[in-house]
Order: C-alpha cells, then sequence, then structure tokens
C-alpha cells in the first residue's frame, strides 16, 4: 500500500512506515529510550531525504515523550526549575543547530554531518553502555558474600563547584551554578536540530554524572527539556527549512505508540542488565552500519544535489 | 443539372486527384490525460501519446521527447579524505529538465544526422546540459566556441547526471519506443515515475525524413498534486509557522490521546 509523502516527495509503503514506528516504538517502550537514533538513520535508509528525516523525525519525539513528561509531572518526579534551565540552554541551541543545518544543507555537506555526529555519538555511547552492563552481568554473576562495596553518598568537589552564579535547586537537593546546565541543554539543542533525536541519551548521563541529579527526577526532567526542545525544533524546521512532513509524522507516531506500550509490558519481564546490553549492541550495529557507508567506496562517486533556494 | 453543378464536380475531381503524399507533412498528436494528478496514492504515471502523421513516407521515422519543468542542480565528486568519502568539487548546472524521455521508432542514430539531434537536443548524448559558471565563450579560429573550465571532467559530471537520473527513471531513452501502427498512426508509452517532478511538462513530435526533421509538434502536460497532498504541500510553503504550530499539536494529541488510551486499560 504505497503512500505519497507530500513533503518528501516520494511514494513509500506505509504498512513499512507503521511497521517502522513500531518495531522503533517497541524498543523505545522496552528499553525506556526515545529512539530518534535509531529512526532517524532508518528513515535514511529507506529513501527520505536526510533534511526531511532529522525535521520530521523531531515531531515524532514531540509525540513520544510528551506522554511520559505527562506521567512524571503528575507524579511529581520532575524539577521544573532545572528543567527551564535546560531548556534555556536547548532553545539557543535548538534555534543555533536550525541555522547550522541550513548552513551545511547550502553546502552540500549536511548527509555527511548527519552520519559522523551518529557514528561519533553511537559509537561511544554504546561503547561505554556496552562495558558497562557486561560488567554488570559479570558482577551479578560473581555475587558473593559482601554486599558490594558502600556507596557514598558524599559528593565529592569537583570544579563544577567552582563556577559562578549559583542558584538552588530544592527537588534535585543541589547548590549548583546556573552555566552547566545552560550548556548541557545548548549541547543537547543543538544535537536534536542536527541530528533529529532527543537527545536523552546524553542528557541522562550528563545529569547523573555531571550535575549529579538524584536518578528519581533525571528521566522526568530530561523528557520536560526534551518534549520542548523538540517542539521548538518542529516549529523552527517547519517555518525556515519546510522539512517537517506532518504525513511521514503521523504514520510514524500512530504506528509508535502502538509499539512503544507493547514494549514496555515486554520490557518488565526481562532483566535490567540484559536490556542495557542488547540495546547496546543495536546502538553499535548502526553505528558500525552507518561507519561502514563512510569509508565503503560509494556506488555511485558522484551526488547530485538541489540547489539551496531554488524555486518551489 | 445547372453549369454550377458541374464546375462544383470537377473542383472536387481536381482536389481528389492531388496525391496526399505531396501536400507538406504535418503532425497531430494528443496524450491520453493532459494533466496528472498527485494524489496520496500516486505511484507513477502510464500515458499514451497517439497520433497521425499527414504524409509518412517510406523511411520516415518519428520521435518523441518529452521534457519536465527545468531545474538547477548541484552535482559533486565524492573524493576519499581520511578514509572518509567527502562530496567535494562542486558544479552547478542550470536548467536541467527534471523528467527527459526521448522514444522514436529506430535507433536515434540511424534517424537523424548528429548535427539536427544536436541541435534540437534530442537523445541523452544531445541533452544540453550547460553549467555556466565553468564555461567561458572564446573566439577560436574566427568562431565563438564554449569552452569549459574544468576541460574534460565536465563530461564526467554530465555523463554522473544522465547515469542517475536514468536510475531512478527519471531519464529514458528507448528506441522502437514509437510504434507505427497503420498508415500514419502512431503511438508511444510516457511512463512517469513516482519521485517525477511536478510542473510543466512538454511533449514533442518530430517527423525525420533523411535524417533532419521535417516537421513538429508539442503538446503540453501539466504535472500537480492535487487533494490533500497538494493542500499539505500548500500549507507548508505559504503558512509555514501555522503548519509548523499545527505539527506539534498534532504530535501533543496523539502522544497524551494515547497515553489517555492506554492508561485505562
Amino acid at each position: 500500500m504505497q503512500i505519497y509523502l507530500p513533503i518528501a516527495e516520494i511514494s513509500v509503503n506505509l504498512l513499512l512506515l507503521l511497521g517502522l514506528g513500531a518495531g522503533v516504538g517497541f524498543l523505545s517502550g522496552m528499553f525506556g529510550v526515545g529512539g530518534g537514533f535509531l529512526m532517524t538513520p532508518l528513515l535514511m535508509f529507506i529513501g527520505i531525504p536526510p533534511a526531511v528525516a532529522v525535521s520530521t523525525e523531531a515531531n515524532q519525539i514531540v509525540a513520544s515523550s510528551s506522554s511520559g513528561a505527562l506521567a512524571h509531572w503528575r507524579r511529581g518526579t520532575l524539577d521544573i526549575k532545572m528543567g527551564l534551565l535546560l531548556l534555556v540552554g536547548g532553545a539557543s541551541g535548538s534555534i543555533f543547530g536550525v541555522q547550522l543545518f541550513a548552513i551545511l544543507r547550502g553546502m552540500g555537506q549536511i548527509d555527511l554531518i548527519i552520519s559522523l555526529c551518529y557514528v561519533g555519538f553511537l559509537g561511544i555511547i554504546g561503547g561505554l553502555m556496552f562495558i558497562e552492563s557486561v560488567t554488570a552481568i559479570w558482577r551479578r554473576r560473581q555475587a558473593s558474600a559482601a554486599g558490594g562495596p558502600p556507596v557514598s553518598r558524599h559528593r565529592k568537589r569537583t570544579w563544577i563547584d567552582t563556577l559562578p552564579f549559583k542558584m538552588r535547586f530544592p527537588k534535585s537537593g543541589l547548590y549548583l551554578s546556573v552555566i552547566p546546565p545552560i550548556v548541557i541543554g545548548f549541547f543537547v539543542g543543538t544535537l536534536a536540530a542536527i541530528m533529529g533525536v532527543g537527545g536523552g541519551f546524553v542528557m541522562v548521563p550528563a545529569m547523573i554524572y555531571v550535575l549529579r541529579m538524584p536518578t528519581n527526577v533525571v528521566v522526568g526532567t530530561s523528557l520536560f527539556q526534551i518534549l520542548f526542545v523538540t517542539a521548538l525544533t518542529t516549529f523552527l524546521q517547519a517555518s525556515q527549512n519546510q522539512t517537517v512532513d506532518v504525513v511521514l509524522a503521523l504514520s510514524l507516531i500512530v504506528g509508535g505508540v502502538i509499539g512503544a506500550q507493547l514494549g514496555a509490558r515486554a520490557g518488565r519481564r526481562v532483566s535490567a542488565e540484559n536490556l542495557r546490553a542488547a540495546l547496546a549492541f543495536m546502538v553499535l550495529a548502526v553505528c558500525a552500519k552507518l561507519g561502514w557507508d563512510l569509508v565503503a567506496t560509494p556506488a555511485d562517486l558522484f551526488a547530485i544535489l538541489p540547489v539551496s533556494g531554488a524555486g518551489h | 443539372m445547372s453549369v454550377l453543378t458541374a464546375i462544383l464536380m470537377a473542383l472536387t475531381i481536381q482536389t481528389a486527384d492531388v496525391p496526399i503524399a505531396e501536400e507538406a507533412p504535418g503532425i497531430l498528436a494528443a496524450l491520453t490525460q493532459e494533466t496528472v494528478e498527485i494524489r496520496s496514492n500516486f505511484a507513477g504515471a502510464e500515458l499514451i501519446l497517439y497520433g497521425a502523421v499527414r504524409g509518412l513516407e517510406d523511411g520516415d521515422d518519428i520521435v518523441v521527447v518529452v521534457r519536465g519543468p527545468a531545474q538547477d542542480l548541484r552535482v559533486m565528486r565524492k573524493a576519499r579524505t581520511f578514509g572518509i568519502w567527502i562530496n567535494r568539487a562542486p558544479v552547478q548546472f542550470e536548467d536541467v529538465p527534471g523528467y527527459y524521455a526521448v522514444a522514436s521508432t529506430r535507433p536515434l542514430t540511424d534517424i537523424g544526422a548528429f548535427t539536427a539531434l544536436r541541435r534540437s537536443g534530442i537523445g541523452l548524448d544531445h541533452l544540453r546540459l550547460s553549467a555556466p559558471e565553468t564555461e567561458s565563450q572564446e573566439v577560436r579560429f574566427g568562431v565563438e566556441v564554449t569552452v569549459s573550465e574544468i576541460g574534460e571532467e565536465i563530461a564526467d559530471y554530465r555523463g554522473a547526471i544522465a547515469r542517475m537520473r536514468r536510475n531512478e527513471s527519471l531519464f529514458s531513452e528507448t528506441s522502437e519506443g514509437v510504434d507505427i501502427i497503420d498508415g500514419g498512426l502512431f503511438r508511444a508509452v510516457v511512463a512517469l515515475p513516482p519521485s517525477t517532478p511536478v510542473g510543466e511538462y512538454t511533449a514533442d513530435v518530430y517527423l525525420f525524413r533523411n535524417g533532419q526533421p521535417v516537421a513538429l509538434r508539442s503538446i503540453g502536460l501539466d504535472v500537480h498534486k492535487a487533494g490533500l497532498e497538494r493542500i499539505i504541500y500548500n500549507f507548508a510553503y505559504e503558512h509555514s509557522m501555522l503548519y509548523g504550530l499545527v505539527a506539534v499539536a498534532l504530535a501533543l494529541l496523539f502522544g497524551w490521546g494515547a497515553a489517555a488510551i492506554f492508561s485505562r486499560r
């Protein structure tokens, strides 16, 4: 069943789109990740122009993060003050990213930059996750008499604590400079615009290891920031680059919400370490495929690109 | 019976006596559809171009050339840098047809002289692909000629356009794509792939005799988005900001709607 996408201007199979949405939604529900880092490359693999894939995926993440953000809001597991600071950085990052995207597209290098970003980030994140989950599984197997090393609740002073403009974050129990959250937010916002991802895979580790936020508010706060940043990115990409395809986005969303629910149910039956190892493996597989495409001799040594700003 | 009737009869006989072949050759042609609408189920279209040639002689050939709307293209050559393939050396081509199909009764080289094909831009080898930025006009031996600043390389770029567009079925060349059915009647199939560009197309029908075109007939074809596809496309380009807001609102509606439905269960 073919469907013509009005903005991407190609005809694709609707069942394929629903299936992709459901498949990635299933994984994201199971692993508790956004799935943008899988969906954007997959859309490009099936022939959606990269510019449309990235912008439309931002639109889909609005839908997939909104229900989670709402749930965390109701439960109160969300640090609004920190979220707003991240958002200030994220909004400026998104505006910057959309401009950068337009410039790179004009230079004919956007595909390369998107691929390089993916290979770099997926390689680092996947590698770290893989090592961490493997050691966790290994440790559990060795689970011996001693109940593990005592976890120190006392925070060590780092360079982060020497920065000025400190502020209290009662919800997270932190007294921290406003600079790190804004910088992290900016960075994630830029990624969202260029890579078509929510950026949770960068934000969550950064919140835990750099900002040292308590884990119970990390996911909610991250979803809160992702929701607003992807909404802004969608708006900016649509108004500036006209690259958001609502027909594509809705097909993915419909498949995605169903897949996510099924995935969340399936995820409860599998142990966390095994899940993380499987996710790490998948991230590395996507990374390897994109990396291979960068270095392998292409089928055609020429590329035809539309001239930017040319008529419509 | 009057004198007048006699004269009229004589005149009729006289006109009937004139052999058809002596008339100036002419072409009548039409497409089965003059507009193609791209709707949500658009998966390409196949049109029939049919017509008749007045004064078709043995050894005459018919060539049909369909051109889509002109586009400017940037062609880049990939080069390996630090092990990674990077797009380099852009060359800008102007007014390249977004769709280009040639169908003929016999292979083009048998039909027309090189200069005749080149002049009318008939065939993938003769399609005009100009890159003004890399060209300059020079006078050599008293004749003004177009010289490419990147020399022989321009041929690789032109070849790349033809090759890639062919792979996407946007360019094609089919010898024996025109059937002469009976006497002066002919038909040809025009196949538009799903990725065919939107805009005004022209179909030129040439009659070739002794290597030269002796008659030409042009007909127009309009390819446009229709229905919901058109509404969405126009909305996205004409009211971009509102479109962005609607896209966000729809995503929120679906996200929250799904959460509400599933949490109730």
